[in-house]
């Protein structure tokens, strides 16, 4: 799965357009959108606000949370604390990028906010790295990433799972070998530090 | 236990899913079955019901709009939504034949073992005719590679086919609450608890279960 | 030395990981050779230890392991080196479709080609197997769909462009559209229209 799909996922994402057009309900397989009434907002899905707004059919109306106060606030809590926040959107990077790209025109301050993701983006992924070299010094076989979105895990991939599973394979005693009278089972693995919070 | 009446009883649970579930709901199924099959290291049982389903709607919906304005919006709309659906069986299938091709001596075997025991099968009619056919193709081109050979060529390679490791990690979701999964082999205390909507990376060894049972979906 | 040919088979994998080489078809007769070879001394060693009366052995025991070994390995870079080949095929197989550019189709021997065919045959059998309305071509559709439009700036009086979708465009010099990608590359390479970048 690359950089593409998890875009494509995240574009099922619901936003509000404000349409410059008139239809009724068009009953989609996924469910209903519209009416659209011009000048009023409706829920859609984002592949599908990008493609009205790249037609100039509709202005997008920006998440409630992607906004300079909410971002920097966002911003200052990833800072202070340890562990990762809960993110405003499972999907904000991508989101973000998709609307900046498209439709920067409806978002006040759009650059700001495009510096403020970008800053919250560089905390998490420094924080993503030093948990992550923690978790292969200390070879653990599990951790928690609790808040972590898709996007900043794939960011993992295919490094870090290759790693830990390179590590374990290493671990492993050798095939056809008796591996109580080889190794000392406490050097083998390393029970105390199994768990770790990414 | 009774293999083949507690299949009966499956088969029917599947059933009477299919008969609840929304479109909304199905293209949801199908969407995380995708996302499960590119992150498993081997394969997992063929999800019929959805790929039909999925693909059924979609013809039905281009008859539908067969007859609407080429530029009209609806129909753009449409067509967008349709290549959507289609991108996600597309790859879905894609990434399921790419597996088949590179263990098809061991999925092969384990679909064997399965027939044997009375257990689901893992591949659709098409993959499982598919696998067969590719299989003999390389046996044939090694054959015929090795036809200068005095006496019997070896097929000594059969023997150590490439297989999947399911000890690699994975990242997964809890769909609900799991008690006392084993994180590591050599200490069966060594446990951990998920609750639902937690997210962790381990060996897939550990969760494969899970995963066929709809516990943990993968990230 | 035994198996160096057999190696450096295997490297010529390496070198060039994405592309067809020619078949090397001296290196693996070269290679054949040496495995019969081997394979007779081996043969006749064997027989000869087995003729002698026992007890008065030379011990040619230690040369036919090592033959041996040599044999396998030879068998198995020979293994390698057609097995990377053949998921070469089918990597072109996907990209190309089912049949090959002439330039490519020389590289194969006879049975590559043969094994190409077959590959395609019951590739296009399972893609027509699947759903219930004549399959699925899976060739397609590599990467997640994308509203593809973008921005342009005419940049003489071309006149009208008819789209995919029947629509017409007035392409005069200056005017700005928002189009179809796929539909404006040739005229942006002709120099007719210009990509406006956000």
């Amino acid at each position: 799965m690359n950089p593409d799909d998890i875009e494509f996922i995240a574009e099922n994402e619901l936003v509000q357009v404000i349409s410059n057009f008139n239809s009724p309900v068009i009953a989609l397989i996924k469910g209903n959108v519209g009416p659209f009434r011009a000048g009023l907002t409706t829920h859609v899905p984002l592949w599908l606000a990008v493609n009205l707004r790249q037609r100039r059919q509709c202005k997008i109306v920006p998440p409630s949370w992607m906004n300079v106060d909410d971002l920097e606030e966002c911003k200052t809590r990833e800072k202070n604390l340890r562990i990762f926040t809960k993110m405003p959107s499972d999907h904000y990077i991508e989101v973000a990028k998709l609307l900046l790209d498209c439709s920067s025109d409806d978002i006040p301050q759009a650059d700001e906010i495009r510096t403020i993701i970008k800053d919250i983006w560089d905390i998490r992924m420094a924080k993503i790295r030093n948990s992550v070299n923690s978790l292969i010094k200390n070879s653990s076989s599990f951790a928690a990433l609790d808040n972590l979105t898709m996007f900043e895990i794939n960011s993992m991939m295919p490094l870090v799972p290759a790693c830990l599973s390179q590590i374990m394979r290493l671990k492993k005693p050798p095939r056809g070998l008796n591996t109580q009278s080889q190794f000392p089972s406490s050097i083998l693995i390393n029970t105390t530090n199994t768990t770790n919070s990414l | 236990m009774d293999d083949i009446s507690s299949e009966d009883i499956l088969l029917e649970e599947d059933e009477s899913e299919m008969m609840h579930l929304t479109p909304a709901q199905l293209v949801d199924r199908m969407q995380e079955t995708w996302i499960n099959e590119i992150r498993a290291p081997e394969i997992l049982p063929y999800k019929y019901e959805y790929v039909e389903c999925l693909l059924e709607h979609i013809n039905s919906m281009e008859e539908n709009i067969e007859t609407l304005q080429t530029a009209s919006l609806v129909k753009v709309v449409h067509q967008l939504e349709i290549d959507r659906f289609r991108y996600i069986i597309a790859s879905y299938l894609r990434t399921r034949l790419e597996k088949i091709e590179l263990h098809v001596f061991h999925i092969l075997k384990e679909e064997d073992t399965r027939i044997e025991k009375n257990e689901l099968p893992y591949l659709s009619d098409g993959e499982l005719q598919f696998a067969q056919e590719y299989k003999n193709s390389i046996e044939q081109h090694f054959q015929s590679v090795l036809s200068f050979w005095p006496g019997m060529p070896p097929d000594d390679w059969k023997n150590n086919p490439v297989v999947p490791n399911l000890d690699s990690f994975v990242f997964l979701k809890s769909k609900e609450n799991v008690e006392g999964v084993i994180i590591d082999d050599s200490d069966e205390n060594d446990i951990v608890d998920l609750k639902e909507g937690s997210q962790v990376i381990l060996s897939y060894s550990k969760i494969a279960d899970l995963l066929k049972n709809d516990k943990v979906s993968l990230l | 030395m035994l198996g160096e040919k057999a190696y450096s088979l295997v490297k010529e994998l390496e070198d060039r990981q994405c592309e067809i080489l020619p078949y090397n078809t001296d290196l693996v007769t070269e290679i054949a050779t040496e495995i019969v070879h081997l394979y007779d001394q081996n043969h006749q060693d064997v027989r000869l230890e087995d003729s002698r009366t026992p007890g008065t052995s030379t011990n040619l025991m230690p040369t036919v392991r090592m033959r041996h070994a040599a044999i396998q390995r030879n068998q198995r870079c020979l293994l390698a080196y057609h097995y990377n080949r053949l998921r070469l095929l089918r990597q072109m197989r996907w990209e190309f479709g089912s049949i090959l550019p002439t330039e490519l189709k020389e590289n194969l021997s006879a049975a590559e080609n043969g094994w190409f065919n077959k590959y395609s045959t019951i590739l296009g059998k399972y893609m027509r197997s699947i759903g219930e309305n004549g399959g699925l071509n899976l060739a397609v559709d590599l990467k997640p769909p994308k509203a593809l439009f973008i921005e342009v700036r005419c940049l003489v009086d071309y006149g009208k462009l008819e789209l995919n979708d029947g629509t017409n465009v007035l392409l005069k010099k200056n005017s700005q559209h928002f189009l179809p990608r796929s539909e404006c590359e040739e005229l942006i390479r002709r120099g007719i229209l210009q990509h406006i970048a956000n």
